[in-house]
């Protein structure tokens, strides 16, 4: 097959590169012209060329570099993709207003108000537009198509026919990002913005898109066919081989198969009436996200101009919470033990690296203070040892509430969650009480300047990862399923031979361990530790924000951990200072509440905002944000029969996606 | 282990229950019981409502602890041990009234039952040595084999879970469950309640099968007389928890004091009992 052959669009095709080139250009025309992604870009060829008007370091323009590499290569990639990966079932119009209310206007949100809040805004408009289209459904009396009427199994034909399509998407994408860009640089270039040795470099770029689009859309496409059902007498490749070794063809499966699990099954099929949520659309996402979390320290100036070093802090900050909640995750998600008491090992935890990281533990051996450089790099070692210890008094405090369960097991953890800081306050010769223990010293890295939050963003960054690969690896071990086992049944688990006293240990040890991690992090960052850093109101805090994300789901706690800390200690900490610009709409709120009740401060009420936010979170996702698989299951059984997938698209990982999937 | 199976070839009783006495405050659920199950016997323990049959599995898979008297696999004493311990001797059971993982998956079940027959730790849940992943393969390839034994539906259906199987499968996944501690003595309680005519005909099938070709012992409550008639080898009847007869199908049959304590109390509705 010539290229020529396959760049020209047959007339169905045609009006699927139009739905999706629309689809994708608009979002990627807001980011690099309205926002940043022009600058970035620019920044990085200049300082290349030794022209750059800011003193950047060569790592900096590496990093922009593949960042920008990164992103537009996957998006080129992510239209081919789609390109094939489309049924064309839905139509044009109501593809493109969910990617102006999922994509477009969370990008314009972040622009204006900053990542937070913006975010914060886009869950409250998303439920609002569910609601809107939901009534107008009704309205027309719309009833969704079923997505397992478009199961199709490929020939061989098609299949190749499928491919052309992806090389198609992502070369007429590409073609239409390089005009765009070629004419905006040139109004650029007019208006006298651009620097003439930009210019040629754009027409360089004009000319290597296409290519680039050709190969990456040929990607996309390669992606797409891997998730076809190809015909059954068609050679070996296309019957997949399940667990055991017993090669089932992929369409036996899917008629044997429940109706439920064919409804997740068909998502993940290509073609597809919903391709931006397929599992092959989300791995486009997760390179997005993951390059976005990963350079952000250095796009951050450019997307939000100053105070690049508060954000990042702000957002280390959010990351101890990440990994407190995945460990209290363990206690309570898996094994089923209610723990109201958590915040006890994060004290241990922090207590271990603030005593051994700071002076304090050779004035009370009366040794000769230890070389801090030497001590700074004893973080390393003493985060797991910090972990270690909290792990031991997590196997210790589980020991006398074995026999307990339910609402007694949180009774006495609560106990545990009060005593612990309290020892600590009280054993002032050790700890120094209620003025705890400063000087803690941040961790020794070459090269890294620990005054600056961008060494604390990837060290929490990495602690994250690490606790997700192992939450992942003991979720899916004989150890998870026991800790499962036990919070489904614990007699039919001890009757399958479960030793319920070991396995519920190991889970308070498990636990316990993350926040070990949590605490040695808090306190080399902090650079102190302070008893009142530790209350009954943390612990709830951890709870709220596993039950928020989805008890026993390791996406679902991540993204409760985050929606919890920048509601609660972000966004509703910041209302009094943002309440006293008066460019803001939240000043004349402010104003309009004091003048009948004189003396008011958002601070006042900032945990009744909280309380009734976590009420509403509740009543209508009472299975967490992302529940997992299960726990669904649990809580709408009986529903479930009524399913009905609905008809437009959802952004995966959008609040509202799983939301749209049950009805 | 090999003292357990030389024992076995010995020709002594595989489990025994000597003048095992169950009290719950005053009321005694189980007194003075006797039994005896040889290796390779299908025995049935029968018995009106609130006779303390399962009670007595209770007791046996050491959820309770008696009062008084023994219990003995294999010669060796099972009181004080713990439920997981019993597991780890080689005695499995099933439910009453299905006592599944609902929110796991039917492969995920079945892997729970392998847990005394594997051995990753929490290191080598992280770590995933080669020999860790080696033991997770088998023991799926293990779970797939013990499902084939109800023929290929519970394979098809493997990933589903077992909240929305069908009651007849999820009796089949329980005992599949319970096959998969490698047991050598399994008890069954009423394995075909809440089945219908065609499926308790299959479940006393399996039942047999389970028996010939794993070569099972089988200890079994039922309620419905034409099942225990048909498969068991020996019947023991109890009543008001004291054993009132035992003996061949056809002699229980034609005891009277059976007969009294069937047909003289009218004892077929669903029993009450619950484990704890």
């Amino acid at each position: 097959m010539s290229i020529a052959n396959t760049l020209v669009p047959a007339r169905d095709t045609r009006a699927l590169l139009i739905k999706w080139i629309v689809g994708l250009l608009v979002p990627i025309a807001v980011f690099t012209f309205v926002w940043s992604g022009e600058a970035i870009i620019n920044n990085a060829l200049l300082s290349l060329l030794g022209t750059g008007n800011v003193a950047l370091g060569i790592s900096l323009f590496i990093q922009l570099a593949i960042f920008i590499l990164i992103l537009y290569a996957t998006v080129i990639a992510l239209a081919g993709y789609l390109v094939a990966a489309d049924s064309g079932q839905r139509g044009m119009i109501a593809l493109w207003i969910d990617i102006l209310v999922f994509v477009l206007v969370p990008l314009l949100l972040v622009i204006t108000q900053g990542l937070i809040i913006g975010l914060a805004l886009c869950a409250i408009v998303w439920p609002l537009f569910f609601l809107v289209r939901r009534r107008f459904a009704k309205a027309l009396h719309y009833t969704p198509p079923q997505p397992l009427q478009n199961l199709q199994i490929l020939d061989a034909e098609q299949r190749a026919e499928l491919m052309s399509r992806g090389i198609m998407g992502g070369f007429w994408f590409s073609v239409a990002l390089a005009v765009v860009w070629l004419v905006a640089d040139l109004i650029f270039y007019i208006t006298g913005t651009l620097p003439t040795i930009l210019l040629i470099l754009a027409v360089i770029r004009t000319l290597i898109l296409p290519v680039a689009g050709y190969f990456l859309g040929r990607l996309g496409g390669v992606i797409a066919l891997r998730r076809t059902l190809a015909q059954k007498d068609n050679g070996n490749g296309e019957s997949s081989t399940d667990r055991a070794g017993r090669r089932i063809s992929k369409r036996r499966q899917l008629q044997e198969l429940s109706t439920s699990h064919k409804r997740e099954e068909a998502r993940d099929l290509v073609p597809n009436d919903l391709p931006l949520r397929s599992t092959g659309a989300q791995r486009f996402y997760l390179i997005l996200i993951v390059a976005f979390i990963l350079f952000y320290p250095v796009i951050d100036p450019f997307l939000f101009s100053f105070g690049t070093d508060g954000r990042l802090a702000g957002y280390g900050d959010a990351g101890y919470y990440v990994i407190l909640a995945l460990g209290l995750n363990i206690v309570v998600g898996f094994a089923g033990l209610l723990d109201l008491g958590y915040v006890a090992f994060f004290a241990i935890g922090s207590y271990a690296w603030g005593i051994i990281g700071s002076t304090q533990l050779t004035n009370l051996l009366s040794l000769p203070p230890i070389n801090p450089h030497l001590l700074s790099a004893l973080f390393w070692p003493m985060i797991i040892g910090a972990a270690l210890i909290a792990a031991f008094f997590g196997v210790l405090l589980g020991l006398p509430t074995l026999r307990l369960r339910g609402d007694y097991l949180a009774i006495v953890t609560l106990g545990f969650g009060e005593i612990v800081p309290i020892v600590f306050l009280e054993l002032d010769k050790y700890t120094n009480g209620a003025n705890g223990i400063v000087g803690v010293y941040s961790p020794a890295f070459p090269g890294a300047n620990w005054l600056s939050a961008t060494p604390y963003y990837y060290l929490i960054l990495g602690l994250i990862v690490l606790t997700i690969f192992v939450n992942i690896r003991l979720r899916d071990s004989r150890l998870g399923r026991a800790w499962i086992a036990i919070r489904e049944d614990e007699i039919a688990a001890a009757s399958s031979g479960i030793n319920l006293r070991n396995t519920k240990l190991l889970a308070f040890g498990a636990g316990a361990f993350f926040s070990g991690i949590a605490g040695a992090y808090h306190a080399a960052k902090l650079g102190g530790v302070s008893p009142d850093n530790f209350s009954l109101g943390d612990s709830i805090i951890f709870l709220a924000m596993v039950v928020i994300g989805g008890i026993g789901s390791i996406p679902g706690v991540i993204v409760g951990a985050l929606a919890v800390y920048s509601i609660n200690l972000f966004l509703l900490a910041q209302l009094d200072t943002l309440a006293a610009d008066p460019s803001n709409p939240l000043f004349a709120v402010h104003n309009a509440i004091a003048s009948v009740f004189p003396g008011f401060t958002f601070g006042n009420i900032r945990n009744l905002i909280f309380g009734v936010l976590l009420v509403v979170i509740m009543i209508f996702r009472p299975e967490g944000l992302i529940p997992s698989a299960r726990r669904r299951r649990e809580l709408h059984a009986a529903a479930d029969e009524q399913v009905e997938v609905g008809a437009l698209d959802v952004v995966p990982g959008a609040p509202g996606f799983e939301d749209e999937v049950r009805i | 282990m090999s003292v357990e199976q030389a024992s076995e070839h010995s020709g002594g009783p595989l489990l025994e229950l000597n003048k095992v006495t169950k009290y719950f405050g005053g009321l005694a659920a189980v007194q003075d019981l006797d039994l005896q199950v040889w290796p390779r016997e299908i025995v049935s323990v029968i018995g009106p409502n609130g006779a303390g049959k399962t009670t007595v599995f209770n007791l046996i898979t050491c959820l309770y602890r008696p009062t008084s008297g023994d219990i003995r696999l294999a010669e060796r004493t099972l009181v004080g041990l713990s439920p997981d311990n019993v597991v780890r001797r080689g005695i499995a059971r099933t439910f009453q009234n299905i006592r599944l993982f609902n929110n796991m998956t039917v492969l995920e079940n079945v892997l729970v039952g392998q847990h005394t027959q594997l051995k990753a730790n929490i290191l080598g849940a992280v770590f995933h040595p080669p020999h860790v992943v080696h033991e997770e393969d088998e023991a799926r390839r293990r779970a797939i084999e013990l499902l084939s034994f109800f023929g290929s539906e519970l394979i098809e259906r493997q990933e589903e879970y077992v909240i929305n199987l069908s009651y007849a499968d999820k009796r089949r996944v329980e005992i599949a469950r319970a096959l998969a501690s490698n047991p050598r003595l399994l008890l069954l309680d009423e394995p075909t309640a809440g089945m219908n005519e065609a499926e308790t005909l299959e479940a006393v099938k399996y039942v047999r099968r389970l028996r010939d070709e794993l070569r099972l012992t089988i200890l079994l409550i039922e309620h419905k007389l034409t099942v225990t008639m048909g498969i068991s080898d020996r019947i023991s009847v109890l009543d008001y928890g004291r054993k009132i007869a035992e003996g061949l199908p056809e002699e229980v049959r034609r005891n009277e004091k059976v007969i009294e304590a069937y047909l003289g109390k009218g004892a077929k509705a669903e029993e009450q009992e619950s484990v704890e």
